[in-house]
């Protein structure tokens, strides 16, 4: 046994795969000791927060204040709210209200809003403009209010008549230290549709998927063993009417049967197991044919035949004469039952045939709802990119152990 | 060897599983308002270039029209058309054929035509307003001397008296649904309508707000046609329904261009009665409507987004994102949150047989504890006026229907949500407490646990009840979500003649939208008990809640014509409904979504457009909004 692992940790793409996994592991097992937040707890008044560090900023303005006179802040201020389109677009509709052209200069900033504060009016109807695009220059020009302002912001307070009386002010070269504001969060993926964390999400569901791959596998794998053994080694009529049975399981597609039995366990039963369960029950027919015939060209060996003469039972045979010698494969079908495990979850979900939402997160929910509220289409990267990295990385270190093991074990691909 | 093969097999199905992951784009849809958009998942995709196998057969340049002539649509149509047939309701052919509140006239017309923005109906076939007689038993209209039918013969009250009695004589569902208030309709002279209300037994209507309703919401359809049409069906009411009249006579500016399980396509009747004086004074802009059939919401906000969709009656979630981020030339009714105007309210329903919910107390502290400002951010991506804009009544925020109500007398009734304290108030003062200190409450010794669902599928309900059951845990009350498909919740739902299962403690629900009989007709369906015991229920009451004082106000409004009196009758209502708390509204959602692009076409209806009177954001198609349609231009003419 110990040789085995010897051996498999020789092969460069099983420790590669190995660590993968072991990382993905790790950070399932060491993150939620770290941020201890319920996975599913809304957060996010709002949908799709893009990824960033978040400041409160009621509390920041109590935080200690510092004086930074930065080269350029300005004109990053500027151009925040005022970039090159924005400036041609004024032009256009400057010149659209007859505005000479050559009275115009982009570059100016602030003789440029002059003349567009002085000239802009909402009600104008330009010729040829969409209602689109008067609403932008609508939020332009709101957004160009007080843009170069050099006063300082005012803080009021209501007092006892209800009156604003100004209790401070900020300059625009005042600063906080994020380290002393008391409320920041930092959201490395942002929020997904119901506002929730991604990364915090995601570390549970992959948590939930991983479980699910290794139920689904382990049952998978499990039942092809069992089935594959016995009709491999009793043979006759057992292994005609076994190989009956899974030989219907390989005509049916397995995916096929996945989502008409997920159909109808209906949504109400589909709890994460119940899914992993079925993912296992409908996986198991290539491990048990492949099982079967490893077992058929081992029955006959010579060990096997003593083993029998010597008066052991069936159990004992297949326990101590067949099981050790096919071991490694079984270890190998395993990973990649899990890996499969894992892939089925994900598809079910995105098919809407996952297990039922408020209880638990799964990589496939994530993408399903990320789906539902269009994130593919409205470029929110962060709800469905970092889920389908997880998927890919689980796969491909999976399927990198299973190459490395079979580098090892099989004689005809050993170097 | 055996291993490879093993292997490689293996490797097959995680990529089979992988495919069939990648193409199964949701079999969902995000449009909770329309049923067909649920059941419309499996239908072939749409693209443009599909079906090159019928085209043959169709018009040869259907696939081929000038884009500065055709005006595409979507959000409409899912799945190809069955028929034409006015008189059935499973034509499953949206643009041409839908009769309501606002009915989609832009085939078939109505003789009048409601305006949802000012609660006025408009005369479309009729001339002039119509009228009641002393008695308020009789409503009379005429009809348009130049309104004609596309085969040239003149739209007569003889059409209109006899679609009535077709729709009578094989049951139709508006013939069933209108039976019971409307006696008759006779043609007096060739243009003179006579509707006749039901009476009762002292004489007066059963309800005048029904039979005025009728004449703005239903087509009037061609008496020869019907003729021929019940000749070829031998009088079978089967057939009759089921055939798909392809020869239907119509009166409206547009007709069958093409349709096939890709697009259907409308062309402009060039003859069409309407250009002249009596009524628009000219044709409509486009000379095709066109709607491709798209496989999912998705598919169709990427056609938006291309431009190959000018009007989209779809729930584009954070729709402003299409023109903030993508500076695309996009917009909505209004410019910002909530985007559009608010017709129907979404309501979560309490099942009054479950134990604890017949309790006043607990129904409210649910009620108040919930996070609506979430629901509307989240669920709606603001797509909804709030709770705080617009508190919470019978009504929809419309100005028409905010004025029926005295918002001064139900003010310390409304609640805006999240009072959790108020909510744990509420309930201790009630008795119940979490009396064995696991963290739930018991109500008679027994914990409590609910189950709160919506449809599947229905992604913006289903994330508003996630909400919903978040505020239980807040409050000490154990709510779980469950999403059953739509075909075993809409039958689970309206039957209201047994008690609702297990597993349907709160469930959600639409409401009417804007109409003529509203907010009457919302005010029924929260909470008239009238609907209890039907074995198939969809109007209302689906929690099973009785209020002889409510049953009594919503009985004496429809006779009802003092304005001062009828605002004090909806106050009262709007008292009762928000002191027991029988449902709870969610959310605002409009009458339909409607986003424009206007990257071909431009002068679509937006807020303060100086349309008199105002053209309601209903996609150009629905009620008066088809006014919208005389006023587009293209962007580059």
């Amino acid at each position: 046994m110990k040789f085995m692992f010897q051996q498999a940790f020789r092969s460069g793409k099983f420790v590669t795969g190995f660590s993968i996994f072991m990382a993905i592991l790790l950070v399932v097992l060491i993150y939620p000791l770290i941020i201890k937040d319920p996975p599913l707890t809304i957060i996010g008044r709002g949908t799709f927060f893009e990824p960033g560090i978040y400041v409160n900023v009621y509390d920041s303005l109590g935080s200690p204040q510092y004086t930074l006179n930065l080269k350029g802040a300005d004109a990053r201020r500027v151009a925040s709210r005022l970039n090159d389109d924005d400036r041609a677009a004024m032009q256009e509709w400057l010149v659209a209200a007859g505005v000479p052209e050559a009275e115009i200069d982009t570059a100016d900033t602030p003789l440029l809003l002059e003349l567009w504060f002085k000239t802009y009016d909402p009600t104008l109807s330009v010729p040829g403009m969409t209602n689109a695009r008067r609403n932008y220059f609508i939020r332009l020009n709101n957004s160009l209010q007080g843009l170069l302002d050099p006063n300082d912001a005012i803080l009021a307070a209501r007092d006892e008549e209800g009156a604003l009386q100004q209790v401070g002010t900020i300059a625009q070269t005042d600063f906080v230290n994020v380290g002393q504001v008391p409320n920041v969060r930092l959201l490395p993926l942002g929020t997904d549709n119901f506002g929730r964390d991604v990364l915090t999400e995601l570390v549970a569901a992959t948590r939930v998927s991983l479980q699910i791959g290794f139920v689904a596998g382990f049952i998978a794998t499990l039942i092809g063993l069992v089935i594959g053994l016995i009709s491999g080694y009793i043979g006759g009529i057992v292994d005609d009417s076994l190989m009956f049975i899974t030989n219907l399981f390989t005509v049916i597609p397995s995916f096929v049967l996945l989502i008409l039995i997920s159909f109808s366990i209906g949504q109400d039963k589909r709890g994460a197991f119940t899914v992993a369960a079925v993912i296992g029950f409908t996986s198991w027919v290539w491990t048990a044919r492949a099982v079967r015939s490893q077992v058929i060209s081992l029955r006959n060996r010579d060990h096997v035949n003593l083993s029998r003469l010597s008066g052991h039972s069936l159990f004992s045979i297949i326990l101590r004469d067949i099981l050790p010698y096919i071991a490694s494969y079984v270890v190998m079908a395993l990973i990649l039952q899990i890996s499969a495990g894992i892939l089925a979850e994900a598809g079910l979900s995105i098919l809407g045939l996952g297990p039922r939402t408020t209880e638990v997160p799964t990589l496939g929910l994530m993408m399903n709802w990320a789906m539902i509220y269009q994130a593919h289409i409205l470029g929110k990267w962060w709800a469905f990119f970092p889920v389908i990295l997880v998927i890919a990385l689980i796969a491909f270190s999976m399927n990198l152990m299973n190459t490395g093991l079979d580098q090892v074990f099989n004689p005809a691909l050993r170097d | 060897m055996m291993r490879n093969k093993f292997i490689g097999l293996v490797g097959l199905l995680v990529i089979l599983s992988l495919t069939l992951g990648a193409c199964g784009a949701p079999a969902t849809t995000t449009d909770a308002g329309a049923p067909q958009a649920v059941e419309e998942a499996t239908q072939a995709p749409a693209e443009e270039a599909a079906a090159p196998a019928q085209e043959a057969a169709a018009p040869a340049d259907a696939n081929t029209l000038p884009r500065d002539e055709t005006l595409y649509f979507n959000g409409q149509q899912w799945g190809s058309v069955v028929g034409w047939n006015p008189y059935s309701s499973s034509n499953n052919n949206a643009m041409a054929i839908s009769q309501g509140d606002n009915a989609r006239v832009i085939m078939f017309e109505t003789p009048y035509l409601y305006n949802m923005l000012d609660g006025q109906v408009y005369p479309l076939l009729a001339d002039g307003d119509y009228t009641w007689n002393d008695a308020g038993t009789e409503l009379t209209f005429k009809l348009k001397s130049a309104a004609k039918w596309s085969d040239g013969t003149p739209v007569t009250a003889e059409d209109v008296a006899y679609t009535w009695a077709t729709h009578v004589k094989y049951n139709t569902p508006i013939g069933a649904a209108n039976v019971d208030y409307i006696e008759d309709i006779v043609a007096v002279d060739p243009q003179t309508v006579v509707v006749k209300a039901k009476l009762d037994d002292a004489g007066k209507a059963v309800n005048p707000l029904l039979v005025a309703a009728y004449v703005s919401s239903n087509y009037v359809m061609q008496k020869a046609w019907t003729e021929t049409l019940e000749a070829r069906v031998g009088d079978d009411a089967t057939a009759f329904l089921a055939d798909p009249a392809e020869d239907v006579v119509y009166s409206g500016p547009y007709a069958k261009y093409f349709a096939d399980d890709s697009k259907v396509v409308y062309v402009r009747n060039d003859n069409y009665w309407g250009q002249g004086p009596s009524m628009w004074g000219k044709l409509p802009a486009p000379k095709y409507l066109a709607h491709v059939i798209f496989k999912d919401n998705a598919a169709g906000t990427t056609a938006l987004q291309a431009g190959e969709v000018d009007v989209s009656q779809q729930f584009n979630s954070n729709v402003q994102d299409l023109w903030l981020k993508d500076n695309l030339p996009i917009s909505t009714y209004l410019p910002e949150a909530p985007y559009g105007i608010g017709a129907s309210l979404p309501t979560a329903w309490y099942n009054l047989n479950s134990p604890g919910l017949d309790q006043v107390a607990m129904r409210k502290a649910i009620a108040i504890a919930v996070d609506y400002p979430t629901i509307i951010a989240n669920a709606m991506t603001n797509q909804s006026a709030t709770f705080t804009q617009v508190p919470r009544s019978l009504m929809n925020p419309t100005e028409g229907e905010q004025a029926m109500f005295d918002h001064a007398a139900v003010a310390d009734l409304q609640w805006a949500g999240n009072d959790v304290e108020g909510a744990k108030k509420l309930l201790d003062d009630a008795g119940i407490v979490d009396s064995d200190g696991d963290g739930w409450r018991e109500y008679n010794g027994k914990k409590l646990s609910y189950v709160a669902t919506c449809p599947n599928g229905w992604s913006d309900w289903q994330a508003a009840i996630e909400v919903v059951a978040a505020a239980g845990k807040e409050i000490g009350i154990d709510i779980t979500t469950n999403f059953p498909e739509w075909s075993v919740y809409q039958t689970v739902v309206t039957k209201s003649d047994t008690p609702l299962p297990e597993g349907y403690d709160i469930f959600m629900m639409g409401s009417n939208g804007a109409g003529p009989t509203q907010p009457w007709g919302r005010a029924r369906q929260m909470m008239s008990s009238e609907f209890i015991g039907m074995p198939s229920n969809w109007n209302g009451n689906f929690g099973g809640y009785t209020n002889p004082e409510a049953d009594a106000l919503i009985q004496a409004i429809p006779a009802e014509t003092d304005p001062a009196k009828l605002k004090e009758m909806y106050t009262e209502l709007v008292k009762i409904y928000l002191t027991d708390v029988p449902s709870f509204t969610l959310m605002y959602r409009p009458q339909s979504f409607h986003t424009v692009n206007e990257s071909v076409w431009t002068n679509f209806p937006h807020e303060g457009d100086g349309t008199n009177p105002p053209v309601p954001p209903l996609n150009l198609t629905d009620g008066w909004s088809i006014a919208g349609l005389y006023n587009l231009t293209l962007v580059n003419p």
